[in-house]
């Protein structure tokens, strides 16, 4: 079957063709056909890219004003005689749609339906940035795809299986029950994916498995996977929460932020800025947002830098310890990202000196862990596993969609773990 | 003025053409906005990509013919009418009669200098407060024959650059500047008569009704020549004594001492605008 991936932004649309089916899932078989995006939609110059494994990228400039002609570009340029993958749009058996938030809604993928779009619609006041792009283009592939299914994979679902424990802030109940104040969590696709793999790369059944995943790349987040269930995870409410980032702060103390303001006269704007796209490795630093930049800093001797670099390991080492604790043991710890598939520096600096958790690196293995490629990077003492898994949202989606499609998932919304209303 | 808008432009994704007089002039007003920018960096809402990107959506030229291209075209001139009249029967002109041509003007009347035009329905009114960049409120004012396509085009403007757009009938001052006018010069007859000083009067009305500033550093960040303008303006149409310009602020003029752009108004301010002679109840406090 082949499925057609959307990831809808604010001026962008990313897409990826996929073929893909229960056996080769099984067999993990599937391919990417073509994979590509249109950005700066609403401007004159926007960009229409495409990659076909095995030929020269494809490029476009056109003006493209709005989601619904960005998709219906696209569809054009999969189907066309010289450089399409497809030989018409019916080849398309349907489309995967990545939703950034579920909220409480949500716990799996689901087929959409006029009724789940508007549960969807529902969850925009969570994520007013993302939600209402996600389903401009879920509306504008749903009219030019009518008889297709679509399918919904929200980046929040896998963590809705949290217990209320982790998921409830210390704050007034009322703001739970009154605006769904509470940890969602995301980067939810990449952690099912990789605690999978990890499984599949260990021998081992997934539910005999207690595995800390770490996504490490623009934003990083941490999961605890007990048993193929998400139990904690270090994004909260937004994706701010949590580790250290490229640009965003990760956990701090709550009363610095109404201080800050008053002192430095800042508005909301100002002080949202501030967290999200000032801190971070970059607001440490002074140098980059960007890990290799940072790790070449370190290496020159700059110390702003080398500290932002301690501060990221140890934000990791911290809650691998807090989530082996939270589990009640620890069998496998996942790196994946670009900075966690990429960085050997990273991954020993934050697992360094844990045999007390059973982790022994292999350093040889962790140094030459090759690029792209699953790796197990722990030596063959160590009790506790340590993988390299690259991560593949897209294929995640497609995945998601066949399995929606052919009933092995749960077609509608399975309510997650509530706290009492 | 026209620089911030055109900012505000582009930081909400749109393309922006800005026209002036002379390469100078368009050389100094793109030397400008890219340091409001860098102030803007160092208070933490903006990133060094995002200045790239706003630059990059925003074209200068000193050819009104260029404009004939946009969607929509906002003159900014500063209150002349003659000057704001010469503009608009030029962009008559150059641009399609379905464009709408906003006038920026906190004081003058659209439908006068809509008159004669050849397609006076187009013409409307705007009025964006300072600073143009964070303040969430455009006042949208439909003159005489300005027809509802182009008075609706504006409002979607508006909302598009992330503003609330207030719907108004063309009056003298329109709504904020009829307004604010009468308390900010009545804050300065307070301070010429010694009820109060300046400090004291500001840091009342500031604490008191919860505003961001009191009401002569509000006087001194636009521009004190502006207040005087505005102020004498609104008295000429209304003949009414509230808008009679209290002699201190035309005082304070005439002595060149403007407000927080040159340094020096009713407070004193350092070069980045920031107030020097505050006084000590007047710091943030958290409770």
């Amino acid at each position: 079957m082949k499925v057609l991936v959307l990831n809808c932004g604010s001026s962008s649309v990313k897409f990826q063709v996929i073929e893909t089916s229960l056996e080769m899932i099984e067999a993990d078989t599937d391919r990417t056909l073509a994979r590509g995006g249109v950005e700066k939609i609403g401007l004159s110059d926007s960009r229409l890219s495409m990659d076909v494994p095995g030929r020269k990228p494809y490029q476009e400039i056109a003006e493209i004003l709005e989601h619904r002609a960005a998709v219906e570009r696209v569809l054009k340029v999969l189907s066309h005689p010289d450089h399409g993958v497809l030989a018409n749009v019916a080849e398309i058996e349907a489309v995967g749609h990545r939703m950034v938030h579920g909220g409480e809604k949500f716990a799996s993928s689901v087929l959409v339906t006029p009724e789940v779009e508007a549960m969807i619609e529902e969850c925009v006041v969570l994520a007013p940035l993302h939600n209402p792009h996600n389903l401009r283009g879920l509306a504008a592939a749903r009219s030019l795809l009518p008889n297709v299914p679509h399918v919904a994979v929200f980046d929040t679902a896998f963590h809705q299986s949290m217990p209320p424990k982790a998921f409830v802030y210390g704050l007034p109940y009322e703001l739970y029950t009154r605006h769904a104040i509470r940890r969602y969590g995301f980067h939810g696709t990449s952690h099912r994916f990789v605690s999978i793999r990890t499984a599949k790369l260990l021998g081992k059944p997934l539910e005999d498995l207690r595995i800390v995943t770490c996504h490490l790349g623009n934003g990083c987040s941490m999961a605890a996977v007990d048993r193929g269930q998400s139990v904690d995870t270090t994004m909260g409410f937004t994706p701010l929460e949590g580790l250290l980032m490229g640009t965003r702060s990760g956990d701090l103390d709550a009363a610095i932020l109404p201080w800050v303001m008053a002192m430095e006269e800042l508005t909301l704007s100002q002080l949202n800025a501030m967290l999200n796209k000032h801190s971070g490795l970059y607001g440490i630093s002074g140098v980059s947002s960007d890990m290799r930049e940072i790790e070449a800093a370190c290496a020159a001797g700059n110390r702003r830098a080398l500290l932002a670099f301690e501060i990221f390991c140890y934000r990791i080492r911290k809650y691998t310890g807090a989530y082996a604790a939270a589990m009640g043991g620890l069998d496998a710890v996942t790196f994946t990202g670009g900075i966690g598939e990429n960085s050997p520096l990273v991954r020993a600096a934050a697992l360094s000196d844990m045999e007390f958790l059973g982790i022994q690196l292999d350093e040889g293995a962790n140094r030459t862990a090759p690029r792209g490629k699953e790796a197990l990077i722990s030596s063959s003492r160590s009790r506790t596993a340590v993988a390299v898994i690259p991560t593949n949202e897209e294929r995640v989606i497609a995945r998601d969609t066949v399995r929606v499609l052919g009933g092995v998932m749960p077609s509608f919304s399975v309510p997650g773990n509530e706290a009492p209303r | 003025m026209g620089r911030s808008i055109a900012t505000r432009v582009s930081q909400a994704g749109l393309g922006v053409v800005v026209r002036d007089i002379t390469r100078e002039r368009t050389d100094q007003v793109k030397d400008l906005l890219a340091k409001d920018l860098d102030r803007e960096i160092d208070r933490w809402g903006l990133t060094q990509a995002e200045k790239k990107a706003i630059l990059a959506r925003i074209e200068f030229t000193v050819d009104l013919k260029e404009t004939g291209s946009c969607d929509l075209v906002i003159e900014t001139i500063h209150e002349d009418f003659a000057a704001k009249r010469a503009l608009i029967a030029e962009l008559d002109e150059v641009l399609k009669p379905e464009i709408p041509v906003i006038i920026n003007t906190s004081t003058l009347s659209i439908s006068e200098l809509a008159q004669g035009l050849r397609h006076p329905q187009r013409i409307l009114g705007m009025h964006f407060l300072y600073p143009v960049t964070t303040t969430r409120v455009v006042e949208v004012v439909k003159g005489q024959v300005t027809n509802d396509d182009a008075f609706e085009s504006a409002r979607r403007f508006v909302r598009i650059l992330g503003k609330v757009p207030i719907q108004e009938f063309e009056s003298p001052g329109f709504v904020t500047t009829r307004v604010v006018m009468p308390l900010i010069n009545e804050a300065a007859h307070v301070v010429m008569e010694g009820v109060a000083s300046a400090a004291e009067v500001d840091l009342a009305i500031k604490l008191g009704y919860e505003f961001r500033h009191g009401p002569l550093e509000w006087a001194d960040r636009v521009g004190l020549h502006r207040v005087l303008n505005w102020l004498e303006h609104l008295f000429h149409e209304t003949g009414e004594a509230k808008f009679r310009p209290c002699p201190l602020i035309r005082k304070l003029v005439r002595a060149g001492q403007t407000g927080a752009r040159v340094g020096k108004g009713f407070f004193s301010y350092d070069s980045e605008r920031s107030r020097l002679d505050r006084l000590p109840d007047d710091t943030p406090k958290l409770s």
